[in-house]
This record gives structure tokens, sequence and C-alpha cells, in this order.
């Protein structure tokens, strides 16, 4: 009996120890999701409008600038970094992680919501400052790269402010009037009720709550639902990758344009510059009638759709970005010095 | 923060499984006439879900006491890597002529996986029945609580290739919890009730939702046995 008390209260308090919670919490910040800049000082940052926001940029400051905007809203510009072949070509290449997404610092979803119809207008002031960061003379000319959700925010910005941007270059955004982003949505988004990604989605439900603000869960409940879109190819056959998402915002905006049928199309009639527009041949929501309705909006356009690729292949895939979206991009580019 | 060791918990809920154990929809006014019930059912509950269950009667005398075991698992291409086991009992607390009240507490395991991720979970789930019960049909309402007691992460390489700093273990404290209330009922005729509940699921917090907002089941017991078999 004493042997077996010596052996079992050691093996117990060792399976006890192993069992120890000590410091996972699933709202612990690094424990199952990313820390933020504002969590961890080693991050690249840079502070615009009350924000700490997750920012590098490669190449020569004073040359042209291309502005890289992700996708989401919530994403992070992880993905975006094939972009970073620009800098060695030459242009000064600007990468950041929106507010509320990827590594940048989080806010209460209120923030977001409260100006209402102007909440885009945090998002246009904030592209702007971070150009202005990173401007090193007035006559900098500045470029706009956004992909999918970053192709609304930088066509929005564009229509706002045409005179500040040189060039637009848009990666597939799912629509630019409210109506086209729910009809893309609903179509991208089409599971069937008896598939593994929707069960996989749903099942989640009944192991991990988050409140409205907790965005350590949200956003660790966020990345296990985006991870794979067979119907437009999001990391189904495309590689993509991440460092984390944004659920707060990605609600907040989305609440925001159903109730107030956000435009990005606004104002595009003033921006008489060529835009550069690409769609992927293998995403099934964005057929090629939808990529004419969507660039109707632009007064001047060129359409380039990428082979072989889904929606973040045209950026991630490395055979679809050497061979084609990069010498569009350069060729684009050239036309507008 | 308190700290207290997983093994605790999951002690407390395998405990609580084996105490008190029971489930699925009952036609209390004809279950005397049997010992023991098998069950299968489809319907949606955090996903499209198919479940098979087996009952025992333990105790006929006023607070009959039924224990019930529980299986069921959500469709998909894979259709092991998530499931829900439930053990427990259900005990019928109050008679007043053909009106019941019911008390159920079940112990539960589940699992999850997909491709970033495999999530196993001790929990409880815990409700109150008051219906109408006549030998042949019963309808009733329900109202209970499911909380995700103590989680266990193991994250794959694909995940670790975004945050290759993910920390896998048990994690504290609860993890989740959602109310749900809903309306049951069924008819029952030569050894079978076919039943049908439904309603709606809440989180925690009173305000958030999980994707699907509602749980709806279309059941059929087959009973067997008769009083006084083992």
């Amino acid at each position: 009996m004493i042997f077996k008390n010596y052996f079992l209260v050691p093996a117990l308090l060792t399976f006890v120890f192993s069992c120890s919670t000590k410091d996972r919490t699933i709202t612990g910040p690094g424990n199952l999701v990313a820390k933020t800049v504002d969590q961890d000082p080693g991050l690249p940052a840079i502070q615009v409008n009350n924000s700490l926001l997750h920012s590098e940029a490669f190449g020569p400051a004073g040359a042209t600038m291309i502005v890289a905007l992700h996708g989401g809203p919530g994403a992070d510009y992880r993905y975006l970094l094939p972009c970073k072949d620009l800098a060695a070509r030459g242009y000064r290449v600007v990468f950041y992680d929106q507010r509320g997404s990827g590594l940048s610092q989080r806010f209460p979803k209120k923030s977001y919501t409260a100006p209402g119809a102007k909440a885009m207008d945090q998002l246009y002031d904030e592209l702007n400052a971070v150009i202005e960061h990173y401007r090193t003379r007035p006559d900098q000319k500045v470029v706009l790269l956004g992909h999918s959700w970053g192709g609304m925010l930088a066509s929005g910005f564009t229509g706002k402010y045409p005179g500040r941007v040189q060039g637009l270059i848009v990666c597939e955004p799912g629509g630019l009037q409210w109506k086209d982003v729910e009809h893309y949505v609903k179509d991208s988004r089409s599971m069937k009720l008896w598939s593994e990604v929707l069960n996989d989605a749903a099942y989640l439900d009944q192991f991990i709550n988050g409140k409205e603000d907790q965005h350590e869960i949200l956003d660790y409940k966020m990345s296990m639902l985006s991870s794979k879109n067979e119907i437009t190819g999001e990391g189904a056959f495309d590689p993509t990758v991440s460092w984390r998402d944004g659920a707060v915002i990605m609600d907040a905006l989305f609440d925001v344009g159903e109730k107030y049928n956000t435009d990005f199309s606004a104002g595009l009639n003033d921006f008489k510059k060529p835009v550069l527009f690409f769609y992927s041949e293998k995403n099934r929501a964005y057929p090629d009638s939808w990529a004419q309705r969507i660039t109707a909006a632009y007064p001047s356009v060129s359409r380039v759709k990428v082979p072989g690729v889904g929606h973040d292949g045209i950026i991630t895939n490395q055979k679809a970005w050497t061979g084609t979206t990069l010498p569009q991009i350069l060729t684009y580019l050239s036309t507008l010095q | 923060m308190k700290k207290y060791s997983t093994s605790g918990i999951v002690f407390i809920a395998f405990f609580l499984a084996q105490a008190t154990a029971y489930t699925q929809t009952i036609n209390w006014n004809n279950i005397h006439n049997n010992r023991q019930l098998v069950h299968a059912s489809v319907g949606a509950e955090y996903g499209l879900v198919f479940g098979v269950g087996y009952s025992y009667k333990l105790t006929d005398n006023k607070f009959p006491l039924v224990a019930t075991a529980e299986y069921s698992f959500p469709s998909g291409s894979t259709l092991t890597d998530d499931f829900k086991t439930k053990i427990g009992g259900q005990l019928r607390l109050a008679q007043l002529g053909d009106f019941r009240f019911a008390v159920k507490a079940q112990g539960v395991f589940r699992r999850y996986e997909n491709d970033l991720v495999r999530l196993a979970n001790w929990g409880v789930d815990c409700s109150g029945t008051i219906g109408y019960y006549r030998p042949r049909w019963f309808a009733g309402a329900e109202a209970g609580f499911d909380k995700a007691i103590a989680t266990h992460f193991k994250h794959s390489h694909q995940y670790r290739e975004e945050y290759p700093e993910v920390k896998d273990g048990w994690y504290e404290p609860a993890t989740g919890g959602n109310f749900y209330y809903g309306l049951q009922t069924g008819i029952s005729f030569k050894r079978y009730d076919l039943t049908l509940k439904g309603g709606n699921i809440l989180a925690q917090d009173f305000k958030s939702k999980p994707i699907l907002p509602f749980y709806a089941q279309l059941g059929c017991n087959f009973r067997i046995g008769s009083l006084g078999e083992k």
C-alpha cells in the first residue's frame, strides 16, 4: 500500500501539473492568436490618428509610393508580401494592417459603428495619414494597390480624393455598391447544408463563445471560419497565409454597410486616370460578367483575367504573380511616369 | 485569476454524467410500460446532425429516473472528426393530472476537428421540461443550458505556420456556453414514439447567437422490454 502511494501520488501530481491551465485563458494575449502591436513592442508599427498600426515600407523612400491594401475587412498584409518585388524594381512599397485588423491595435465595435454613415471616413482618414507618414516629398506619386476588400477601400478613397492618387490597381473587389457586395458575399459563401465547411463553421459554436469586444476569442473563431473556400479558391487551391483576423471590425463594417448601403463607387467618375483591374479564372463567384459589372464604375479601366488561380492566387500564387500580375503592374506603372 | 487543474473539472463532469445521466424526448405517460428505449434522430444543432441513443429506466416509483447515453455527429465529408456524446439522466419531478415536470442533467464530451485545430471538450447540459402528456401524444416546452467547461486545443502544422507560438493544452476558464429554449411534441403508437422538437439558441452573454441560432430535431423512439424485464 505504501509502495502504491509512493507511486500514485507523484503520478497524480505529475498528471495534475501537466493539465495545469496556468496562463492558458482563451482571452489571454498571445495564447491562441498573435499579439497586436500594442501588446508586442517588437513588431514594426506606426502611430497615426491615435491608432497604432502594424506597418512596414520597402524600397527607396522618395520613389513612387505603392500602398498595398489587404482584404477582409479584418485580414492582414502578410499574403500581399509578394508585392515587395516592386521595391526591387525601384518603387516604395508600403504595407499596413488597417485599424482593428491583422496585428494592428484593436478598438471596441462601437468606435467603428458610432459615426454611422460616415464610418468609412475613419478608414479613408487612416489611409491618408499612412500616405502622409511615409511621404518624403510633396510631389511623390501615390498608387493604391487593393485586393478584395482592399480594392473596395482603394476605390472609395480614390473617389473621395481623386487628386491624391496617381494610379489605382484593384484585384477582385466583391462589389463597389452595397447591393453588389451582398450579392457577391451570398454567391461566394453559398455552402451546402451538409458540407464539411459549413458544419465545421457551425459546430465550433458549442465549444467557444466570445462577447462583443473579446477580440482574442472572436479573432480566433474567425480564423477557424476563413481558412478555406472552394468557391473562391481561398486556401483551397492557392496557398494563403495570414497573421491574425480582425473579427470585430469585419462585423462592424458589415453592419454599417447593411444599414447605410455604403457606396465605394461614389466619386470615381472624377478619377480620369487609367485603372488596372485583376480578376481570377477559378473564382466561381467572379465570372467575366461580374468583372464587367464591377468595372463599369471606372471611367478608364483595363481588365486582366489571371489564369489558373482563385481569389488570393492573383497575388499569392508565385507562378501567376511572376507570370501575369507583376508584369502587368510594372507595365501599368511605367505608363504613369 | 483563479488557478486550478483541469483534471478536477473533468472529474466533476464525469461524476455528474454518471450520477444523473439522461436525455432524449420522452413521452412520460407511456414510459411506464417499458424499461428500455432506443432512439434515432436527425436535425439541426450546430450543423446538420444525426444521432442515436439508448435509455434505461432505473426507477419506476413516484420519481421515475431514466438513464440515457447518446451519440451524435454532424454531416460532412469526414464523419468521424466531429461528434458529441452525452451520458446522463432525466428525472420526472412532479405530476399534476396529465401535466409533468422533468429535469435532466448530462455530462457531455465532444470533439471538433478542422484543418487548423482539434478540440476536445468536457461539459454539462442541464434543462427542464414541462408538458402535457397523454398515452398517444404529448406537447411541452423545454429550456436548458449547455456549458463547455474545459477544452483541450491541439493545433495543426497549418495553423502553426500562421502562428508558431500558439499554446496547446487545456484552457480555462470555461470556453463557452449556450442557452436553448423551445417546444417539443410527439405521437406514440405501438412501440414507437415519433418526436419533434425545436427552438432557439442564445450564447451565454444573452446577446450573441451561434451561426445556426436554432435547433430542430425529428426523432423516433422504439420501446423494448416490458416492466419487470431486465
